[in-house]
């Protein structure tokens, strides 16, 4: 077996996140590779359902979104909404204390009745059932040896709280072990699992992975306003950033938070903020300011249903047009999506490298999927990473300085306040390349050529797109962000079935890399892009922009709008019915072409 | 340092404002304020938001960020918390502080970040030519309200007291002398300085010209206790006349300041010579 997915269901307050997390942590520790998705409600208890899956894997896994192996359900509801997606030869667990008979089954799969509830009392309280449950899944993969790693992580998460709580889910994890040992008739074969440890990983979330590498890329002012599910950025870099005598500073709204960074950055320290739909809408004049300014800022969308408060908690990929479009006026700015946490890091270093050497507003296009999932991410080379500054003149006394000089690539030396003989003003207003504001015709043709140029004479530049799969497959697959994994992962399943499929995965998407899409549809008969919103925003700014494609090629698209993430599987099958409708109308030309 | 003049404030753009407008009287005084402190060109940031008053960064030879409409204030705050070292100065109209901005004000004063705030109040949208703004008076007829104007005034001085504004004043654009010493006492008092200046407006404001304000202002009595909070809403509320002159002054730690001590306790717990390769041991 190369891996296998875990998922812990029931309703908020039952302590499917902290099961699902200690689980998670433990299995990184012990070197195996893991990724996650959580799903949750808006309300801290109440009746909203959590889903806590987690992928366990040799190599690094793309998405957790594919089919049960082992399903944990703390609830009754869950059980039957998930029992159907259980592998075949799949286990589920379930609390007998609460469901005597199960109202649906499957012949297919075994299920254990658990009676957690007596198992946690017995050594506990009820509350700790979640963890006598972990104790089964335990005993179940005893082929990982996770126990040990899983009672250390118990103390490492509760070590602020009292050691009574310590103990009740030590001992209600114990027991859920025991009673595994003891009392289970064993009926499945996942004793039999053997998944290879392959050392030591970091493991972190897609929103603490945005804040580490703030951090690394030389940020060292963060200003924000809470929202879901973006807080975690802002969290996380309350405690870390005045390590480093940075500063994280929570404001009234979200208009307040980038103006702050704005103010922050303007001042020559490297500024960014995060947030999500609602406050993106906020943002939006002041993203205008930073670009018409040339003002250097990094902004963080972690992207959930909208309009509006949308769904708070669920995902989407429904920004791409507010990121590109959003603000009024011919705006350059650089808007790049993150595939998995991994990828968080390194776009975000991105980020900041591009925000400081184009002097323009950054986009990192993250979801309600991705932020909060925790997933292994190889160790990374520090020392090694590629830091860029905002350049800056040499002045001396008697020296004018022109903050807007239109210089060859468009990006003119930046002086902060502090430095001698740089004093100047930024202003939202179109003003001259001596920074004097006027309506000039001339000036502001001049002065918007010149904001472009810095991104046109880059083009290329940028986060390079990547290709995953055969590059002779005539079906192609264009997709960005988090929905990339679920792609290639279906890719991998349809090269199993002899089916040839090439993915392109661009991870700038503004400015739109033209180059490599016009190369990548070059030899593909059909494509597909898949990308989670209605209005197909991302295919309809390829057929827009790229015209090129539109010879030739039928560009299909394939969407998602229900506040879940892609599964490989859902992608499988369109791959499928589209390689069908590819071949019959093959057939039928290579008939005509035999009846002719 | 250089000793300053205070034609070394002169920007590279001259006053673009009416003959006659209160703001000439305001450049005036915070040249003259800033030249008997010394402030350096180079350590100096004017922050502005929309409006014609808002224009001021151009008129400066310091450091300026124009930026958007309402947003002085957090630009300057964001500004002045990464930067503690340099001077920061936000400035506006009563349009872009009270009414598109209002909400930063609150928290400004609140805060208590070291910046001073001038806020140069002409009971009008001059720049939109002639509509009303939260300080114009009940009845004021403009385009936009041709039968009548129907909200109540703003009061900038008590709403900056109940904020909790660390030194607030008010001027008047026809005593130049007064208005240097009140901007030399926010610009020196470490804190959120607020000082509301009257400042009319020639073009589009007939209803409070520099004639009729003149006959309304007086200065508050000596004697008056600045650090009594109650009182100076007292004066702040009366209908007596409207009342010039420092109304409170406490010291309170500023915002950046007691961001120190976050930075301390940080460093406590991390040490002082933390690299990126500790912070990711938590996720090891």
């Amino acid at each position: 077996m190369k891996d296998l997915i875990i998922k812990i269901t029931g309703t908020s307050g039952q302590g499917i996140i902290s099961s699902g997390d200690i689980l998670c942590y433990a299995t990184a520790r012990k070197g195996y590779y893991v990724t996650t998705y959580r799903a949750f409600p808006s309300e801290i208890r109440g009746d909203g359902k959590c889903y806590y899956t987690l992928r366990i894997s040799e190599h690094q896994a793309l998405t957790a979104t594919g089919n049960t192996d082992i399903l944990v359900c703390l609830d009754e509801d869950t059980i039957y909404e998930e029992i159907g997606k259980i592998n075949k030869g799949g286990i589920l667990i379930y609390d007998s204390d609460m469901v005597s008979e199960l109202k649906e089954t499957r012949n297919d799969i075994v299920a254990y009745p658990v009676p957690l509830k007596t198992i946690a009392k017995n050594v506990a309280t009820e509350r700790s059932r979640n963890m006598s449950a972990l104790g089964v899944v335990v005993e179940i993969l005893k082929n990982l040896h996770l126990e040990e790693q899983i009672l250390k992580d118990i103390e490492l998460r509760y070590k602020l709280k009292t050691q009574e709580v310590i103990d009740s889910n030590k001992n209600a994890l114990n027991a859920g072990i025991k009673y595994a040992q003891n009392e289970m008739i064993r009926k499945d074969d996942y004793d039999k699992v053997n998944i290879k440890s392959t050392g030591a990983k970091l493991i972190m979330s897609g929103n603490e992975a945005i804040g580490l590498a703030a951090i690394a890329a030389g940020c060292r002012f963060f200003s924000g306003y809470p929202i879901t599910p973006a807080t975690e950025i802002m969290e996380w870099l309350a405690k870390e950033l005045p390590k480093f005598g940075g500063k994280m500073l929570q404001c009234e709204d979200e208009i307040a938070a980038i103006n702050y960074a704005l103010g922050a950055s303007y001042g020559g320290v490297k500024s960014m903020t995060a947030t999500s739909g609602p406050g993106f809408s906020l943002m939006q004049e002041a993203i205008g300011l930073a670009s018409m300014a040339e003002i250097p800022v990094v902004i963080a969308d972690v992207q959930r249903c909208g309009p509006s408060t949308g769904v708070p908690t669920k995902t989407e990929q429904s920004d791409l047009f507010a990121a590109m479009y959003g603000t009024h006026g011919d705006c350059p700015k650089i808007v790049l999506a993150p595939m998995n946490v991994s990828d968080c890091f390194y776009q975000t270093i991105n980020a900041f490298n591009f925000a400081e050497q184009y002097q323009v507003p950054v986009i990192i296009l993250s979801d309600a999927s991705l932020g909060p999932r925790r997933e292994c991410v190889d160790m990374i080379d520090f020392d090694n990473l590629k830091i860029v500054n905002r350049l800056k003149p040499n002045l001396k006394e008697g020296d004018i300085y022109n903050r807007y000089e239109d210089t060859e690539t468009g990006i003119s030396p930046i002086t902060s306040p502090g430095d001698m003989y740089g004093e100047h003003v930024v202003t939202g207003l179109e003003h001259t390349e001596e920074n004097a504001p006027t309506p000039a015709p001339d000036v502001h043709k001049k002065m918007t050529e010149k904001r472009f140029k810095k991104l046109e004479t880059a083009a290329g530049q940028f986060s390079k797109a990547k290709t995953y799969g055969d590059e002779n497959a005539s079906i192609g697959i264009i997709s960005w962000g988090s929905t990339s994994g679920a792609v290639f992962e279906a890719i991998d399943t349809a090269k199993e079935n002899g089916i040839s499929v090439q993915a392109l995965y661009p991870r700038t998407l503004y400015p739109l890399p033209t180059d490599w899409i016009k190369n990548f549809v070059r030899n593909k008969e059909v494509i597909i892009v898949i990308e989670a919103n209605y209005n197909a925003q991302f295919k309809s700014t390829i057929v827009e922009r790229c015209t090129h494609i539109n010879r030739g090629t039928e560009v299909l698209e394939f969407l998602k709008y229900d506040g879940t993430p892609f599964t490989p599987e859902e992608i499988y099958e369109e791959i499928q019915k589209v390689y069908n409708v590819q071949q019959s109308k093959n057939e039928v030309i290579t008939n005509k072409h035999t009846h002719f | 340092m250089k000793q300053m003049q205070e034609n070394d404030y002169k920007g590279r753009v001259k006053p673009s404002w009416c003959p006659g407008c209160g703001n000439h009287a305001v450049i005036m005084a915070l040249r003259k304020a800033m030249t008997s402190l010394n402030y350096q060109t180079h350590e100096t940031a004017i922050v502005s938001g929309i409006g014609c008053s808002s224009r001021f960064p151009f008129f400066m030879a310091t450091y300026g960020f124009h930026s958007i409409h309402g947003r002085a204030l957090p630009v300057a705050i964001g500004l002045k918390q990464a930067r503690p070292d340099i001077n920061v100065i936000a400035l506006g109209g009563d349009g872009d502080g009270l009414s598109i901005g209002g909400n930063h004000f609150i928290h400004a004063g609140r805060k208590n970040p070291n910046i001073t705030y001038i806020m140069l109040d002409n009971e009008i949208y001059a720049l939109t030519k002639g509509q009303c703004s939260p300080t114009s008076r009940i009845g004021t007829i403009t385009k936009c309200n041709p039968y009548a104007w129907t909200a109540d005034r703003l009061n900038p001085v008590l709403m900056a007291l109940s904020f909790n504004a660390s030194y607030v004043a008010r001027g008047y654009s026809g005593d130049v002398k007064q208005l240097e010493q009140l901007i030399k006492g926010g610009l020196e008092h470490k804190g959120f300085a607020f000082i509301h200046i009257i400042s009319p407006c020639v073009q589009y404001n007939k209803v409070s010209s520099f004639e009729k304000i003149k006959e309304i202002v007086r200065n508050l009595p000596d004697g008056h206790d600045v650090q009594d909070r109650v009182n100076a809403m007292k004066y702040a509320f009366s209908s007596d006349g409207v009342y010039t002159g420092v109304f409170y002054k406490v010291q309170r730690p500023a915002y950046e300041q007691r961001y120190e001590d976050v930075i301390s306790k940080a460093k406590e717990i991390a040490g002082n010579n933390i690299t990126i390769k500790d912070v990711i041991k938590q996720f090891q």
